[in-house]
């Protein structure tokens, strides 16, 4: 573990090296990505501008949905990079070099084409930031409200690291994914912005338990700005990311046995 | 070393339609083709071995490869190396492999090829010592100090061979696949290439499995040769026997000094070779080495004028190949 942890730091040091070689766009797709996740809030905050709330959210409440969200997007995409990547090496057959080496494929996978989303960080700490200091200066939350929302930042990074995973896994048997990727990773994301009580019932329920991206920012901001349930909820996404990481890594081990590669 | 048993890899490929609305009639169908790339395939490979296998294109050769090196899962039968399954331990087995793509790179494009190196010293977790100087001998032997500071991307295709070569090597694995390692090579490259290989199995032992459409190659390299054809092991031996069982006959042109009593065509059909072509003071004579021998074929050819000149040439081993094909 701790020489696979080594390994890891190694490999991205020598990405992050060869992507420094054009670093025009190294830096411009950093700027570019941050303006992508930017003009999604854009989106969000132009909802509140015109209705003041969102079914009894207030800003600085939606705005740190938004933000937690950012924050667990950019740092899954910065320590999982390629995988979300994975039908370009299954269209191509460039997974045959990496099962070459004798590191686990997930490893060889997440240090190809290291991407340091600085913007997309930058913009979601300032957004929590901004939101958190206005809801503690009122009163809402206390002190205890930044540890916990670390706390579920990296466990919302954990599950969409899981649902990336599973639905990269998917590409084994199906090639192409790009479809599915912008329903289960994208569009999920999106919708998970806003708070969850605003959808139907059914779809709130796939939102919460099949594709459960409501864990990642709606269910820990429940607890951690509105005070509403109890502690529980955070240890229950925590756990709902762990259990759906250990059945993300099962459907990767199983997908990786029917690789089919290509013509010579 | 390498043990092969009962290998057989089916591919499911889905069936494109032809005629009106092909593409939507392709996406609705569903309908697979099952392709068996591999068939029942099973062989020994002992250490310090040199093994040609050959086989047109799509004979399956990349699949074995890949099956051998753990990338693929076969769909049944197994594989065993060095007493471990590549798929069921890949990290372990792959540890004592070294592969070679010839139409793929495994170095880091857009780094130098020593930082490559690096990176594979410590992901095979060789001692720094160890690895500086096992480099620095293959650095020696491959050539590569010219360039071990330019970035792979820029590299020419001879160099970057011999990168990958080494990049394979640096290990210091019990067993070397390598897949068309001369494919687009000039001359030079190809026999600087060979020269090494040569050098790796005599000399450290190293157990090799060679593919490659260059018959070169195999003929001056390879002991022991598989040919394999759609997705089956058509022939497994030495060369020396692969040409005795085609049997293609050997072809001499012999010259008279002042002219010949040629024989004439009824007399002919009784001699133990075919005269091919009658030239004026020169015959091409066709037969089977087996049943004759050369000189003995000179004795016959001798009563008829006195030879001036005998030039004798062995079918190309490409032509025996083909005839297995």
């Amino acid at each position: 573990m701790k020489a696979n942890l080594r390994l890891y730091v190694l490999l991205i040091r020598a990405s992050v090296r060869g992507a420094m070689q054009y670093k025009f766009n190294f830096i411009g797709s950093a700027f570019v990505s941050a303006l992508v996740q930017f003009s999604e809030f854009l989106m969000v905050a132009l909802v509140l501008v015109r209705f003041g709330s969102v079914d009894g959210w207030s800003w600085y409440e939606v705005g740190y949905l938004c933000g937690v969200m950012t924050l667990a997007r950019a740092l899954y995409r910065s320590f999982a990079s390629d995988v979300h990547y994975l039908e370009k090496y299954l269209v191509s057959g460039d997974l045959d070099p990496l099962l070459l080496r004798p590191v686990p494929l997930l490893l060889a996978l997440m240090t190809q084409n290291v991407r340091l989303l600085v913007g997309d960080l930058a913009q979601g700490a300032l957004l929590v930031a901004v939101c958190l200091r206005e809801l503690l200066a009122s009163g809402q939350a206390d002190w205890t409200a930044i540890p916990l929302t670390l706390l579920a930042i990296v466990s919302g990074a954990v599950l969409l690291f899981a649902i990336g995973l599973a639905t990269a896994a998917c590409g084994f048997w199906l090639t192409r994914i790009e479809a599915l990727q912008n329903m289960s990773e994208d569009a999920a994301r999106s919708a998970a912005q806003y708070p969850l009580t605003l959808y139907p019932r059914w779809m709130r329920t796939l939102l919460l338990v099949a594709l459960p991206v409501g864990l990642v920012s709606y269910v820990p901001a429940l607890y951690i700005v509105r005070g509403e349930y109890g502690a529980w909820l955070l240890v229950a996404a925590a756990g709902a990311a762990a259990v759906f990481l250990l059945l993300a890594l099962r459907l990767w081990t199983l997908g990786v046995s029917r690789y089919q590669s290509t013509g010579s | 070393m390498i043990t092969v048993n009962r290998l057989c890899k089916t591919f499911r490929i889905p069936v494109a339609r032809e005629g009106r609305f092909a593409a939507l009639r392709s996406l609705l169908s569903g309908e697979q083709r099952l392709k068996e790339a591999v068939r029942d395939i099973s062989f020994t490979i002992g250490r310090g071995e040199f093994v040609g296998y050959i086989g047109p294109n799509g004979a399956g050769k990349s699949t074995t490869i890949k099956m051998l090196t753990g990338i693929l899962h076969p769909t049944s039968g197994s594989v065993d190396i060095g007493g471990l399954s590549p798929q069921l331990h890949r990290q372990r087995v792959v540890r004592r492999l070294g592969v070679v793509f010839g139409q793929r790179s495994q170095l880091w494009w857009d780094l130098p090829v020593r930082d490559s190196y690096d990176i594979l010293a410590a992901m095979y977790r060789l001692e720094e010592r160890a690895a500086r100087l096992r480099l620095g001998e293959l650095s020696e032997l491959l050539g590569l100090g010219e360039f071990l500071d330019t970035p792979v991307r820029k590299l020419s295709l001879g160099q970057r061979m011999r990168a990958d070569l080494a990049a394979a090597l640096l290990h210091d694995p019990d067993v070397l696949f390598l897949d068309e390692p001369t494919i687009g090579l000039d001359v030079a490259a190809k026999r600087s290439i060979r020269g090494f290989l040569h050098t790796l199995n005599r000399d450290l032992g190293t157990t090799i499995l060679l593919t490659t459409h260059d018959m070169d190659d195999i003929e001056r390299l390879c002991s022991r040769v598989m040919v394999i054809n759609h997705g089956q092991l058509g022939y497994d031996g030495t060369i020396a026997e692969l040409r005795e069982r085609i049997g293609l006959p050997t072809v001499a042109r012999v010259t008279f000094r002042a002219g010949c009593a040629v024989p004439s065509a009824a007399e002919a059909a009784g001699l133990p070779f075919v005269i091919v072509e009658r030239a004026p003071g020169a015959l091409t004579l066709a037969w089977n080495r087996r049943e004759l021998t050369a000189l003995e074929m000179l004795r016959i050819v001798s009563a008829w004028g006195e030879a001036d000149d005998v030039h004798m040439e062995e079918p190309a081993f490409e032509d025996v190949i083909h005839r297995v094909y």
